[in-house]
């Protein structure tokens, strides 16, 4: 936006009380101007300051009173309104300094100079203070949330951590729906969404570091990885693509997809994203390294294989075979979903020979009356279906659903009695569309555009297109890597150990090492032998 | 980076222009023709007709069923001096592109199989369309009234002919069989034999009642060649006989009186079985003994008697064997004495086992074959003979 990589009135607002109109424009934005600039004792000055940088913020609350034993210690909260907890504020904050301090601590004379340790030991209340003497860190607090109270005659503010503001709270994960397993999902607050990754796993090795980005959100950006699992490696280069980052907003964990993703012109997407922590710890806990952005629900994970999109949180807490056939279904789902259409462009233009015979008259009765070639039907069926789901999504709730049904039966319905499309035509393109919603939403968008390739090349070379495009994108999706992992892996290079976990869900009891390429060498995750087997004796009825 | 992405797009996008979907053929462009005949005309032509589906005719569902008894193939004919050209004749008739990629029979008229079939077969072995897997038949008569006929049962009467070979009631020889009995020197072809013949007519149904006698393809043994040209008929009997001594498909009832009464009869399938042929040979005489395995199950039985004792068993067992070897020999005599050709493949076995002596042997084969002794010996098992006749209504003797 403006000048993020240059700040053009850096310094204005650090040449003291000099304010002008334009550098609280410039200076508001740019936070390299708050940089070196530090509180006086004096705190009118101090008041002064924060109200230039926080001019005509309508939302920010300055309340100045006096201490309660010695009315000579002036003292100002400054909070943002809806953002603090006023409950907090005004009982912990406020009653204590100035009426509670006097009834705990009767008789003490209190000095100016023995103001500020004093409040700290005793006058306040709130868990969590810091303290501070940088007007930048002071601004952040403020508009983070926290409330800042600063005292006459100290150069020094108090920041108490009494955020409150309104969150959603934790509901059903919409876009990843399982019938079992956890039933939460993140939600928009940074610091809910980490409690729920701490809850799932309770080690001190967990860690959490947090940071700032965006030059104007200042958003908060948090990194979680296992220490001793994850790879130093991994976790050193991820803080590194997030370090280099320079932009003035993030507003939802895709600008960080975008901006640390390896490969930016593929269709295939190299970092995934969830919005279920049970999901997040198990990849925690292969080593992966989760990235949690503050105003999304949706957690970035890194490194991102291929095979991800087939597995499903419920493929590892139903039983593995159960799990093992529904991830062969949801395997053949995908190839569907790429090839299907194209396949029938290129059987039913060139190739008649690969039809049984019956099924060919049959195809061939019902494209009697088309009168379009099969290439240009399919095109219209799929734009219908695709114009159709997204309406669907973009349409308000209560008639999304409706009308995408209605629409989709009635279209398709009355083309084909109409005998503009044919009836198998409309058949492949549905089961096209429902089998591309079997695997992850953000691979079946990859799957979406190059099915359109594919049915490009199928229509002007038949199947010989159709294998060229599956050969240049088995090539391209071979030379992909998310974060240094190739992103076939396990399948491309072969890695033996890691395929109990593609298309086969070993049971539990087998699962004994971590994914090779993620997580640091020579990592068991469990001990052998935990295979449960029927005791040698039937169990007597006593004892 | 830019540049080299804009120059890739540009060439991605102008390989658009270099393609012409060539090949590229719409359905509803190409007449698929389902069966083929070929007969030699009395002024020395050859007239090609297929059978080609149409398909609107095969639509299924509501829209479809309401088409009634209108045929959903259509014979059509043309003649030329040769396939290809009676097919650009066919052309100039036929409003699509003439697709043979379907065609499930080929039928031989009976003065064009007697002119020789190389001048048919040619074309389907060489032409990229037509499969390899079509099945070749002999029509007794013309192969155009084979074609122009339909099915009761199924839509178009060449798939009803192909089916009938599939389910291989008689001998049936696909278009690459056909064409490896006529590269080699120790088989003759034989190729199934089709017939026009008037259906039974669904008793009670006004409309069939109504309509002239049903015309449909039947299936009555084989033709027997010399070479590429038909000399001879075998019929249904003698064809099982064939089947057996040739050893594929070892299929068939073998009908044999009852052991204790013997104008009852019982019937035995049979479930599998094997032939081995083994030549003698001294430099003179030529001697050939065909052992013949047979398994098969009893599956009806006339009587009431209990048949499970074995020298019971062992009198089904040999009746079955006489019965094989009967009608083995039949079709053996008909070939070897009034034919002479070898269409049982005794010639490969020769080869197999006298390399040498083939050689000279082998363009004078079908005469050797004349004179060449033959012994079967058939050995016949019968495996299950049922539970019924121990049913508790039926007296114990």
């Amino acid at each position: 936006m403006i000048g993020f990589r240059k700040p053009i009135r850096a310094k204005t607002l650090g040449r003291g009380s000099q304010k002008s109109q334009g550098n609280i424009e410039g200076g508001a934005l740019s936070s390299v101007s708050l940089k070196n600039l530090v509180l006086s004792p004096d705190l009118e000055t101090n008041l002064r300051q924060i109200k230039t940088i926080l001019d005509r913020c309508s939302d920010v609350v300055y309340r100045e009173f006096v201490f309660a034993q010695n009315e000579e210690i002036r003292l100002a909260l400054i909070y943002t309104d809806g953002l603090a907890d006023k409950v907090q504020v005004s009982d912990q904050i406020m009653k204590a300094l100035a009426l509670e301090v006097a009834m705990a601590a009767p008789g003490q004379e209190i000095t100016k100079a023995r103001a500020l340790e004093f409040i700290k030991q005793r006058g306040l209340c709130i868990h969590q203070i810091k303290e501070t003497n940088k007007v930048e860190d002071i601004i952040d607090a403020i508009l983070s949330g926290d409330t800042v109270l600063l005292v006459d005659g100290h150069a020094t503010a108090i920041i108490n951590g009494a955020r409150g503001f309104e969150t959603r709270s934790i509901s059903d994960p919409e876009a990843e729906p399982t019938v079992r397993g956890s039933r939460e999902s993140f939600i928009e607050s940074l610091r809910v969404n980490t409690s729920l990754i701490r809850r799932k796993i309770k080690s001190p090795n967990l860690k959490i570091e947090s940071m700032k980005l965006g030059e104007v959100t200042a958003t908060d950006v948090a990194i979680a990885y296992i220490e001793g699992i994850a790879n130093d490696k991994l976790v050193a280069e991820v803080k590194n693509r997030l370090g280099r980052i320079k932009v003035d907003a993030i507003l939802e964990s895709g600008y960080l997809e975008e901006l640390i993703e390896d490969n930016p012109f593929s269709p295939f997407p190299t970092v995934n994203h969830t919005e279920k922590p049970d999901r997040v710890a198990a990849m925690l806990l292969e080593g992966r390294v989760a990235i949690v952005v503050d105003g999304t629900p949706f957690v970035l994970t890194v490194p991102n294989l291929f095979i991800e999109y087939l597995q499903a949180p419920e493929d590892y807490y139903e039983r593995f075979i159960f799990a093992t056939a529904v991830r062969v279904i949801r395997f053949l789902s995908m190839i569907i979903s790429l090839v299907l259409p194209s396949l029938y462009i290129a059987v039913v233009s060139f190739h008649h020979e690969i039809f049984p015979t019956t099924l060919l008259l049959n195809v061939a009765a019902q494209r009697e009356a088309v009168p379009f070639p099969v290439f240009i039907e399919v095109m219209i069926m799929e734009m219908t279906f695709e114009i159709l789901r997204e309406a669907g999504i973009r349409l308000p709730r209560p008639i999304g659903q409706a009308v995408s049904i209605v629409g989709a039966l009635v279209i398709g319905e009355a083309a084909v009695r109409a005998g503009l499309v044919a009836a198998a035509t409309v058949i492949v393109v549905a089961f096209t569309g429902i089998a591309s919603f079997t695997f992850a939403y953000s691979a079946s968008i990859a799957f979406r555009l190059l099915r359109f390739t594919l049915m490009v090349l199928s229509a002007t070379l038949g199947l010989f297109g159709l294998v060229s495009g599956l050969a240049i994108i088995a090539i391209h999706l071979c030379t992909l890597r998310s974060f240094g992992v190739p992103y076939l892996s396990p399948l491309v290079p072969t890695i033996g150990a890691d395929l109990k976990d593609v298309i086969l869900r070993a049971p539990w009891w087998a699962m004994f090492s971590r994914p090779r390429l993620i997580a640091r060498q020579e990592q068991i995750r469990l001990e052998q032998g935990l295979k449960p087997s029927p005791p040698e004796t039937r169990p007597k009825g006593k004892g | 980076m830019l540049k080299k992405i804009t120059v890739f797009i540009l060439l991605v996008l102008l390989t658009g222009f270099l393609v012409g979907c060539w090949s590229r053929e719409e359905i509803t462009q190409i007449a698929i023709i389902l069966g083929t005949g070929v007969d030699w005309t009395a002024d020395g032509r050859i007239r090609l007709t297929v059978q080609i589906a149409k398909p609107g005719s095969f639509a299924g569902g509501a829209e479809g069923g309401g088409k009634g008894r209108e045929p959903a193939s259509w014979a059509v004919s043309a003649e030329g001096k040769s396939i290809e050209e009676a097919e650009r004749y066919l052309a100039m008739r036929v409003p699509r592109d003439i697709y043979w990629g379907h065609c499930i029979t080929l039928v031989i008229g009976e003065e064009m199989a007697k002119k020789g079939t190389r001048i048919v077969t040619s074309f389907f072995l060489r032409d990229r369309e037509p499969r390899e897997t079509m099945w070749v038949m002999v029509a007794k008569g013309e192969a155009k009234d084979v074609l122009e006929t339909h099915s009761n049962l199924e839509k178009t009467s060449a798939q009803a002919a192909g089916l009938l070979e599939r389910m291989k009631t008689g001998y049936s020889v696909q278009l690459r069989e056909f064409a490896e009995m006529l590269a080699s020197k120790g088989v003759q072809p034989v190729v199934t034999r089709v017939e026009v013949k008037e259906a039974g007519v669904t008793p009670g149904s006004e409309q069939e009642k109504k309509s002239p006698a049903h015309k449909q393809v039947e299936i009555t043994g084989v033709g027997v060649f010399k070479e590429d040209k038909l000399i001879g008929w075998l019929d249904a009997e003698k064809t099982r006989g064939l089947m057996w001594l040739k050893g594929e498909p070892m299929e068939g009832v073998i009908t044999v009186p009852s052991p204790g009464e013997p104008d009852k009869e019982v019937s035995i399938l049979i479930r599998r079985g094997k032939t081995k042929i083994v030549p003698k040979y001294d430099g003179k005489s030529l001697r050939f003994d065909v052992k013949i395995d047979m398994e098969g199950d009893m599956v009806e039985q006339q009587s009431l008697e209990d048949l499970a004792k074995p020298e019971k068993i062992k009198f089904l067992e040999s009746g079955m064997a006489e019965e094989i070897k009967r009608r083995c020999n039949l079709a053996l005599k008909k070939a070897q004495k009034e034919y002479a050709v070898d269409i049982f493949g005794f010639g490969n076995a020769f080869h197999r086992k006298y390399k040498k002596e083939w050689r000279e042997l082998k363009d004078r084969w079908d005469d050797v074959f004349r004179q060449a002794e033959v012994n079967i010996t058939v050995a016949a098992r019968v495996r299950v003979i049922g539970l019924s006749t121990k049913r508790a209504d039926v007296p114990e003797k």
